[in-house]
């Protein structure tokens, strides 16, 4: 297993899976967001090639009220 | 009737008004108000969402069945780097390439770092983006921004959320002066329909307001004044104000004029 910061949360993750991996396992509801690692953007074409490791910070946002 | 259209980031709009989607005391009451301003441009955000919550999708929804034009930001973010990402997140979430980019360089006041924002705004439009700029009423930053290829300008009125109005309503001429052909728009600050008025008789394009209208007491009906006061302000901007003097001057015919009204 690793840990990883998600959305500011510490998680503990099965080894070397993918971004698209990894939203499944998180069971994400939400349905139009987006994924940055690392402070860095990862686009939906990217996300089966991107392979989360230990230790990463991984952002996923969604639309929300904004000014 | 007002048959005024305009042109920004590609888009041919009626209204010069454009809406803030947050703070509304309910989301009911928010798409009252969007729709009774008639507003053709709404911002939105994008912030983190718990994996199970799926809360936003309701506000998203909502959003969509306005259809109307999505204006997302990157409010919140305090480097260019951060305002890069978000905007690069905001691309693929909201399908558009238009940006309200803030980068904020103080906390206290929320004022924009206007380096990082030049900086951002230059990587942006690179990368394909229609970069509306949060900047404040100074004059060398809308050089810079306007130098780095943007071709809309959104200086504050006052601080975000204030109210306050328009501190400096001469700094607000000076850019639109020299800038006549950039797309400028009144960006924070603004609190009372009279504000709207006086932005858009400086000849700018457009307002941007959020809180004047969620924070009323009666949003839906501050939309509808914030609807006519830009448009107003606009047809007096149009029609060209006359010129200040410095004494009365009556305005009925003084010939003619009875003998038990005239003065000694």
């Amino acid at each position: 297993m690793i840990k990883v910061s998600i959305n500011g949360e510490i998680k503990e993750l099965e080894e070397n899976l993918n971004i698209k991996e990894m939203i499944e396992a998180l069971e994400y509801k939400q349905k139009g967001f987006a994924v940055a690692v690392n402070t860095t953007f990862v686009s939906i074409k990217a996300y089966e090639e991107t392979i989360i490791n230990d230790g990463d910070t991984i952002d996923i946002l969604a639309p929300v009220q904004g000014g | 009737m007002n048959n005024d259209t305009w042109e920004i980031g590609g888009k041919t709009l009626k209204s010069r008004m454009l809406i803030g989607s947050a703070l509304y005391p309910s989301p009911a009451n928010m798409e009252e108000a969007i729709k009774e301003s008639e507003a053709q441009i709404v911002t939105v955000a994008l912030r983190r969402q718990s994996a199970g919550d799926g809360g936003g999708n309701n506000f998203w929804n909502i959003i969509k069945e306005l259809n109307i034009h999505v204006l997302p930001n990157t409010a919140g973010c305090h480097s260019a780097k951060e305002a890069i990402t978000t905007a690069q997140m905001a691309r693929e979430v909201f399908d558009t390439n238009w940006i309200k980019l803030e980068v904020i360089g103080d906390q206290y006041n929320l004022q924009p770092d206007p380096f990082e924002t030049v900086k951002a705004a230059e990587i942006l439009i690179k990368d394909g983006f229609e970069v509306f700029p949060y900047t404040t009423d100074d004059l060398v930053v809308a050089k810079r921004l306007a130098d780095v290829g943007c071709k809309i300008l959104m200086p504050w009125g006052s601080p975000i959320g204030s109210g306050q109005g328009l501190m400096n309503p001469s700094n607000l001429k000076a850019i639109r002066k020299q800038f006549p052909d950039l797309k400028l728009i009144v960006d924070a600050g603004i609190g009372k329909p009279s504000d709207a008025v006086e932005a858009m008789q400086l000849g700018y394009d457009g307002i941007l307001l959020n809180s004047a209208i969620a924070l009323a007491q009666n949003p839906i009906k501050m939309a509808q004044a914030f609807k006519y006061a830009t448009i107003s302000g606009r047809l007096g901007y149009e029609a060209g104000t006359m010129q200040e003097r410095e004494f009365a001057s009556p305005s009925t015919p003084t010939i003619g004029t009875p003998f038990w009204h005239q003065f000694k």
